[in-house]
C-alpha cells in the first residue's frame, strides 16, 4: 500500500477546461461521470445536491468512516458541494442564477422533471443561450419508455450486452460490472459536452446532450445489428470464447487456481501459442493451423489449451506465452491488480487521506493521460454542502444574512 | 434473407453544421481500439483518412461476418464508417516521406501499433511532433506506452481481463465468462481517447501546441470499475464474480419468464422492492417482520429471489413488466439482437440505421451517440473499398501528379 503514490500535481500549463463552470446536479454515476471527468481536466464542477442528504451516490456501496461511501470518494473528486431544494421556489430561483453564470449543465433526473419545476431546456436556453446541457436517463427524452425507470442493470439488459454474457443457454449473468452503462454513458456524455462546446465557442449557440443509457450499451455491439440485419443471425451467449470468430479464444483455469486468458484471432496468433506449448506441429496446414479448422474442431482445440494451462501454474503459462508473443494475460482480481508491476509504473492507482478520519482513500487516476495536461485529483468528494456558503457568496453575491436565512429555511 | 422488419431510412441525412468541419483525422490503427475514436470524430464532421497498407489493408476487413464484398466484412462495413481509404506503406521510406506530409495538413493522428513500431518507421511522437507541432496524436495499446508491460500484444480480451473486468463476470466459483461483447474494451479505451482529443484540441486552439494521448485498454477499463480499488485498499475486500444478481442489493439480476423470455428486475432500495412486492400482490414480503430491508433481502437472497423467479416464470414477459412498470418497477427486457430489432423504443428513437453499401445492400448499423440536439452526428457512408481516395487525398491535398500516383502504385508504395 505504501507504493501507491499520492495524486500527481496538476501541471504547470493551465488545464484545458481551466475556466468552464459545470452544474451537476445529478445522481449516482452516469451524468455525474461526465462532470467527473471536466472537473479532471480543470472545469470548476459544483456539486447541487438536496440539502436533505445530498446524492445517493453518498450512500451506494462502501461507508468510509466519514459516512459517505467509497464510491462517492473516489468519483465526486475535485468537485464542490453546495446543496439546493429544488422543490423550493427560491431553490429554483437560485438555480436559475447558477445557471446564468454556468456552461454545462449535467442532469439525469426523470424525464418531465425540471420541465414540472419550470427548469426545463427552452426555460434554461432562454436564461443562458450559451449553456450545454447533458441530459441522461434510462431511455433518452424521446420514445415510448422514456419515463420507465432507468438502472444500469435494466440498460444492459435492454441494450443486449446481458442477453450476451453468460454460458450456452444458462442464465445471463452481469457483464462483469453493475455500474458499466453509468460509466459508458458519461463517457458519450462527456463527449457529447466537449463536441457542443466546440459548437458554442465557434457560433454563441448552446446545445443540449439527449443520452440513453441504453443506447451507450448498444452502440459497443460491433456487428450484432448488422448481421441480424443481413442474415437473421441472433448472436447467443458464448461463455468464455468467442466461438464466432476465433478459436482459442477464452479464460483457462491455471493448476494453481487462477485464470489466464488468450485470444488467438488470427492463424499466426495460433501458431505462436503452438510453439508456446511446445507442440508446433499443431499449426501445421493439415491440424489446426487455419481459423476455419479450429472454429470446426473448437472443443478440442480448446481441450488441448485448457490441458496444458492447467498443468502450469499462471506464471508459467504467461511466461511461456509472452516469450513467443501469444497475446495472453492474466484474470487479475483487484488484490492482483495492487501487487501488479504495470499498473504501479502507469500510476493507475492513487492514494488519497481523507484528513478527518485519517483514512487512505485508494482511487483510479484520471484516464486518458494527456502529455501536456493531464488530469489530476485536487480533492476527493466534498462532505455535502462544503462549499455552499462560498458559491453563494462569492458566485452570486449574497450577503451573510441571506445565506443564514436560505440555511433556516432549509432553502440550501 | 432479411429477418427484420426495416428500420427508418439513414434519419441522420442532414446538413446541419457539424462541430468538427474542418478537422482533418489521420487514422493509422487496426480493428477498433482507436479507430473507433476516429469514427466518432467523423460522426461529428471530421475528415477522416484511415490509412492502410496498400496490399492487405485493416485486418478489421476481414473480421466478422462476411458480406458480398471480399475487403469488407459487416463489422468493417459498420464502424469505418465516414472514413475515407489511403493507401500507403509505411513499411517503405517514400511512404513514410508521404505519410509525413499527409500529417504536416493534419489535426489528429490515431494509431494503436505495439509500442515502439511507430518509432522503428521514424513515426514516434517526438517525429511527428517535429513534423507538426499542432498535431494531436491518440496512441491506443494494451498496456500503454509506458511500463514493463508495454511491448505486450494486447487485444480488448486480454486487456478487460488484466484490467479486472472479466474475472467479475460469471458465477461465483464457474468460469470467468466474457462482458457480453468481446470488444468492449476497445470501444471504452477509444471513447477516452476521443475525449483526450477534444481535450487536447481545445488547449491547442488557445495555446498552439498539439499534445499526445496515450490510452492502455486496461487502464480504460479499470476506470470504470467503481469502488472495486478503494474498497480493497481499505478493507481488503476482493470482489468475486455475482453470477445474475449484486452484492449490495435484492432482488436485483435476471429472471425467466413463463415464455422463456428474460427480463432484469433491479431493486436497489426498500421502496423498489415495496413497490415491487405490490406488483406480485404480495405486499406483506416487504413487511418489515419479512424482507422490507435490504440487510435482511441480502441475508435471504436465495429465498427472495426464489420468489421473484417463481412469480416472474408464471407469466410471459410482457405480462410481467406490465406489471412492473405500472408499479414504478425498475425492470426491463434483457433483449436478443431480435427483440431489438422489433422495439418500438430502438425504433423511435432511431438506434438502427439502414445505409446503403455499394455491392452489399443495406446494412442496419447502430446509429450515432452521442445525440446532440443541434449539431448531431450522422452516418454518411459505411467503410470504404481498399484506397478508395488514394488517389484523391495524394492528389488534391497533397499536389503528387497522375505519373507519380502511377510510378508509387507501381511499386506498392500506396
Amino acid at each position: 500500500m505504501s507504493a501507491i503514490p499520492s495524486p500527481t500535481p496538476p501541471a504547470a500549463a493551465a488545464l484545458p477546461l481551466a475556466g468552464i463552470r459545470v452544474v451537476d446536479v445529478a445522481t449516482v454515476i452516469a451524468a455525474p461521470y461526465c462532470a467527473t471527468v471536466l472537473g479532471e481536466f480543470g472545469a470548476d464542477v459544483l456539486k447541487v445536491e438536496h440539502p436533505l442528504g445530498g446524492d445517493a451516490l453518498r450512500r451506494f456501496g462502501t461507508p468510509s468512516a466519514r459516512g459517505d461511501t467509497l464510491t462517492w470518494l473516489s468519483e465526486a473528486r475535485n468537485k464542490r458541494s453546495v446543496t439546493l431544494d429544488l422543490r423550493h421556489p427560491d431553490g429554483r430561483h437560485l438555480f436559475e442564477r447558477l445557471v446564468e453564470q454556468t456552461d454545462v449543465l449535467c442532469e439525469n433526473f426523470r424525464t418531465g422533471t425540471l420541465e414540472k419545476w419550470g427548469l426545463g431546456w427552452e426555460r434554461l436556453r432562454a436564461i443562458n443561450p450559451r449553456l450545454v446541457m447533458l441530459r441522461v436517463t434510462g431511455y433518452g427524452q424521446t420514445g415510448p419508455y422514456r419515463d420507465r425507470p432507468g438502472f444500469a442493470r435494466v440498460a444492459h439488459a435492454v441494450g443486449g450486452i446481458a442477453y450476451l454474457a453468460g454460458m450456452p443457454k444458462g442464465t445471463p449473468v452481469t457483464p462483469g460490472s453493475t455500474t458499466l452503462a453509468d460509466y459508458m454513458t458519461g463517457l458519450y456524455g462527456a463527449l457529447g459536452v466537449l463536441l457542443a462546446l466546440r459548437h458554442r465557442d465557434a457560433t454563441g449557440e448552446g446545445q443540449y446532450v439527449d443520452a440513453a443509457l441504453y443506447e451507450s450499451i448498444f452502440r459497443c455491439t460491433e456487428e450484432l445489428a448488422p448481421a441480424y440485419g443481413m442474415y437473421g443471425t441472433v448472436r447467443e451467449r458464448h461463455g468464455s470464447s468467442h466461438n464466432d470468430f476465433a478459436c482459442p479464444h477464452g479464460h483457462f483455469a491455471t493448476r494453481d487456481g487462477k485464470w489466464v486468458a488468450i485470444s488467438c484471432a488470427t492463424d499466426k496468433l495460433f501458431a505462436r501459442l503452438a510453439q508456446a506449448m511446445g507442440r508446433a506441429e499443431l499449426a501445421s496446414s493439415s491440424t489446426y493451423g487455419e481459423q476455419k479448422t479450429r472454429l470446426a474442431h473448437c472443443h478440442d482445440v480448446n481441450e488441448i489449451v485448457r490441458d496444458w494451462c492447467g498443468s502450469l501454474t499462471r506464471q508459467e503459462v504467461l511466461a511461456r506465452c509472452y516469450a513467443t508473443a501469444t497475446p495472453a494475460g492474466p484474470l487479475n482480481d483487484i488484490a492482483d491488480i495492487f501487487g501488479d508491476r504495470q499498473f504501479h509504473a502507469r500510476r493507475n492507482l492513487v492514494a488519497v487521506d481523507l484528513a478527518e478520519t485519517g483514512e487512505t482513500i485508494v482511487c483510479p487516476a484520471p484516464v486518458p493521460l494527456l502529455s501536456e495536461t493531464p488530469g489530476s485529483i485536487r480533492s476527493l468528494g466534498p462532505k455535502l454542502g462544503e462549499h455552499t456558503d462560498e458559491v453563494l457568496r462569492d458566485l452570486l453575491g449574497l450577503g451573510d444574512d441571506e445565506i443564514a436565512a436560505l440555511h433556516a429555511r432549509r432553502v440550501v | 434473407m432479411r429477418a427484420a422488419a426495416p428500420p427508418p431510412a439513414a434519419p441522420s441525412a442532414s446538413t446541419a453544421p457539424r462541430p468538427l468541419d474542418g478537422v482533418r483525422v489521420v487514422d493509422v490503427g487496426n480493428f477498433l481500439a482507436g479507430p473507433y475514436a476516429a469514427a466518432v470524430l467523423g460522426e461529428f464532421g471530421a475528415e477522416v483518412l484511415k490509412v492502410e497498407h496498400p496490399i492487405a489493408g485493416d485486418p478489421m476487413r476481414r473480421y466478422g461476418t462476411a458480406t458480398p464484398r471480399p475487403d469488407a466484412t459487416l463489422k468493417w462495413l459498420s464502424e469505418s464508417r465516414n472514413k475515407k481509404s489511403v493507401t500507403i506503406d509505411l513499411r517503405q521510406g517514400e511512404g513514410v516521406a508521404i505519410f509525413r506530409r499527409l500529417l504536416e495538413r493534419s489535426d489528429v493522428l490515431i494509431e494503436n501499433f505495439r509500442p515502439g513500431t511507430m518509432e522503428e518507421w521514424g513515426l514516434g511522437w517526438k517525429d511527428v511532433h517535429a513534423v507538426n507541432p499542432r498535431l494531436v496524436m491518440l496512441r491506443v495499446s494494451g498496456y500503454g506506452q509506458t511500463g514493463p508491460y508495454r511491448r505486450r500484444s494486447g487485444f480488448a480480451h486480454i486487456a478487460q481481463a488484466f484490467a479486472g473486468l472479466n474475472y467479475l463476470c460469471g458465477f461465483p466459483g464457474e468460469t470467468p465468462v466474457l462482458p457480453g461483447t468481446v470488444p468492449l474494451g476497445d470501444y471504452i479505451a477509444s471513447l477516452y481517447g476521443a475525449i483526450g482529443i477534444l481535450v487536447a484540441l481545445r488547449h491547442r486552439e488557445r495555446t498552439g501546441r498539439g499534445q499526445l494521448v496515450d490510452v492502455a485498454i486496461y487502464e480504460a477499463v479499470f476506470r470504470v470499475l467503481e469502488e472495486i480499488a478503494a474498497a480493497y485498499g481499505l478493507h481488503g475486500t476482493v470482489r468475486e464474480r455475482e453470477g445474475a444478481g449484486s452484492f449490495v442489493a435484492c432482488p436485483h439480476g435476471h429472471f425467466r419468464a413463463g415464455d422463456g423470455k428474460w427480463l432484469a428486475i433491479a431493486c436497489t432500495t426498500d421502496k423498489m422492492f415495496e413497490r415491487l412486492a405490490e406488483a406480485m400482490e404480495q405486499p406483506h414480503l416487504a413487511s418489515s417482520g419479512l424482507y422490507g430491508e435490504q440487510r435482511r433481502r441480502l441475508a435471504a437472497r436465495d429465498t427472495v429471489n426464489q420468489l421473484v423467479g417463481e412469480w416472474v416464470a408464471a407469466r410471459p414477459r410482457e405480462g410481467v413488466l406490465a406489471r412492473c412498470l405500472a408499479h414504478e418497477v425498475p425492470a426491463g427486457e434483457l433483449n436478443s439482437i431480435a427483440d431489438i430489432f422489433d422495439d418500438a423504443h430502438f425504433q423511435a428513437r432511431g438506434n438502427l440505421e439502414r445505409v446503403h453499401a455499394p455491392d452489399v445492400g443495406d446494412v442496419v448499423v447502430p446509429g450515432v451517440v452521442p445525440r446532440l440536439s443541434a449539431t448531431p452526428g450522422r452516418v454518411t457512408h459505411l467503410g470504404p473499398t481498399l484506397g478508395d481516395a488514394t488517389d484523391a487525398v495524394l492528389g488534391t491535398l497533397l499536389g503528387l501528379a497522375d505519373d507519380e500516383l502511377a510510378r508509387l502504385r507501381h511499386h506498392r508504395i500506396i
